[in-house]
């Protein structure tokens, strides 16, 4: 699993991966940094860190496209599934230097925060929990488009596919307020990764929130390992 | 070493393997042939472990490939039919990369990426990118991560395909220079390099194992010969077809349609001759010419898949 880790790290540096996941990140951050903090002269961290997580939504493709799918489009997958290193190693190595590289962009990201400290006033225990619930979001939709992933025979078609899973989810926290019937307004409520998200930006760290993310993290890597698995069986 | 039980695969509806059984010994380098969707890549990839059989087993030196995975895959290195390299990363990271996931002990890799270098050519372009280099270099790239952890069963699924005469000839080399130490299965589509290579072949037909055989014994269990007599084909062809040593009688053209060219495929037993000469002298007719068909692989190969089509 460490030599899976740190082959993938190499990798997302020695290709344009993690330069343009960082470079749009931290430029489009940047932007709204600019509109929501500077030009409205606001101190408020966590509306710039709520306004970050939806960036995930569209990025996180862009670290997950080449973990399964990418594998398999070059023929490199025969590879690791020859040696003696179990699935779930392979798929564990992949989604830690996915989330290696999306926490090097959050850490990046900490220079907002110094800016607000210097020239405003910060709350660190608030800004810390709005961190904290960046990254769990940010690895949430890690695992959903490495799960995904491993449906692509491309790596286009991981990217494609990877967005259009992630809005649904999105579309899941907007169909909940939308929804008259209860019943299904708390299932989506429930499996929508915003509605957990909402108290970290609010400042509340919440164990069960941390929970379901880190539940729904061992669905996704458990799914991913299946996935690959079943595929060894049918794959024509 | 390797023992295929029983192994089918289907793919829907399409039946890639059909009950496959064979086993490798120690040492042996065994050819794969076959054509097209013969199901050589598919027994490679369950021997491997990349594809799971619908029925049968595979284990290697005891240890089956979907029980004790961990196990089987230490004592293999595989080359797919794809290349399976990283183009962005050099050679020398690209083997070490390999020797980690062949859980080579950390302090040793550096030295074990430089014999295995040594050994396939590569010490030279060990610091170059792999996307860089020629197909010949990246499939000797292939071949060397096939050979870390020094794996007792080494699986080369058709190494030469792409390479021009002089890098197929520098791979057959490297191939036969593997062959003392590890146990080989290697599949081509071209007959001549298995002969160069092999000591065994398994020829694959619509999955199903339609010959398998050591190849000295190729030419050994059955002879072909080429006769001439000074008799016209009508009279003749019926009678050698009742030789009981006769497996075949295959007319071959001639100008003259005074006398029969026909090339008779007997069994090994030597009565042939003896059985021919009798017939000929009962018939009174001169026997102008008699001479064994040598058998190329390629000969022995389209037969058997042609036999099996019929």
């Amino acid at each position: 699993m460490l030599a899976i880790y740190r082959r993938e790290i190499q990798s997302y540096f020695y290709t344009s991966a993690a330069y343009v996941f960082l470079g749009v990140f931290l430029t489009l951050g940047s932007i709204f940094f600019g509109v929501s903090n500077l030009a409205a002269r606001s101190g408020n961290l966590l509306a710039l860190l709520s306004e970050l997580s939806y960036l995930w939504m569209l990025l996180s493709p862009i670290l997950t496209m080449r973990l399964i799918a990418g594998e398999r489009q070059r023929s490199t997958d025969q590879m690791l599934l020859a040696s003696p290193c179990p699935l779930s190693g392979i798929v564990l190595g992949k989604y830690l230097a996915a989330c290696t590289v999306l926490v090097m962009a959050v850490i990046c990201s900490g220079m907002y925060a110094c800016v607000i400290a210097v020239y405003g006033r910060l709350y660190a225990g608030e800004a810390a929990v709005g961190y904290l619930g960046l990254v769990l979001q940010g690895c949430a939709f890690i695992a959903l488009d490495l799960f995904v992933s491993c449906f692509a025979k491309s790596q286009m078609t991981a990217v494609v596919l990877g967005i259009g899973v992630n809005l649904l989810v999105w579309m899941a926290d907007v169909l909940a307020s939308a929804v008259t019937i209860e019943w299904i307004s708390r299932a989506l409520n429930f499996v929508s990764l915003y509605q957990r998200f909402a108290p970290f930006v609010r400042g509340q760290l919440s164990l069960s929130n941390v929970m379901y993310y880190l539940f729904f993290i061992a669905v996704m890597m458990f799914m991913s390992v299946r996935a690959l698995d079943a595929r060894r069986w049918s794959e024509a | 070493m390797i023992s295929f039980d029983h192994v089918s695969k289907r793919y829907g509806t399409l039946n890639a393997l059909q009950d496959v059984s064979f086993s490798v010994p120690k040492g042996q380098v065994l050819g794969l042939l076959g054509q097209n969707g013969a199901g050589k890549t598919t027994a490679m990839n369950i021997l491997t472990g990349c594809l799971a059989p619908t029925a049968g087993g595979v284990s290697i030196g005891g240890n089956d490939v979907i029980l004790h995975p961990r196990e089987a895959k230490r004592m293999i290195g595989y080359l797919p039919e794809v290349t399976p390299v990283y183009e962005e990363m050099t050679v020398r990271a690209y083997l070490r990369f390999a020797c980690e996931l062949k859980e080579v002990e950390r302090k040793a890799i550096p030295a074990h990426v430089e014999t295995v270098a040594e050994k396939t050519g590569l010490f030279d372009v060990l610091d170059r990118k792999i996307g860089n280099l020629s197909k010949g270099y990246r499939q000797r790239t292939g071949v060397a991560q096939a050979l870390c952890g020094t794996p007792e069963v080494i699986v080369l699924d058709e190494p030469t395909a792409g390479l021009d005469p002089r890098q197929n000839s520098e791979m057959r080399q490297l191939i036969l220079s593997l062959a003392g130490e590890h146990t080989i299965l290697f599949s081509s589509h071209i007959l001549s390099e298995v002969q160069a290579v092999c000591d065994r072949v398994i020829i694959l037909h619509h999955g199903k194992v339609i010959c398998d055989r050591l190849l000295h014994d190729l030419h050994s269990t059955e002879h072909r010969l080429r006769v001439v007599v000074d008799c016209p084909e009508e009279k003749l062809l019926p009678a050698l077809r009742q030789l009981q040593s006769a497996r075949r009688v295959e007319p071959e053209k001639n100008d003259d349609p005074a006398l029969t060219q026909a090339v008779l495929t007997v069994d090994g037993s030597g009565l042939a001759e003896r059985e021919l000469f009798t017939l000929l002298s009962a018939l009174q007719t001169p026997l102008l010419r008699l001479a064994p068909v040598e058998d190329s692989l390629e000969d022995i190969f389209l037969r058997a898949t042609m036999d099996e089509t019929a």
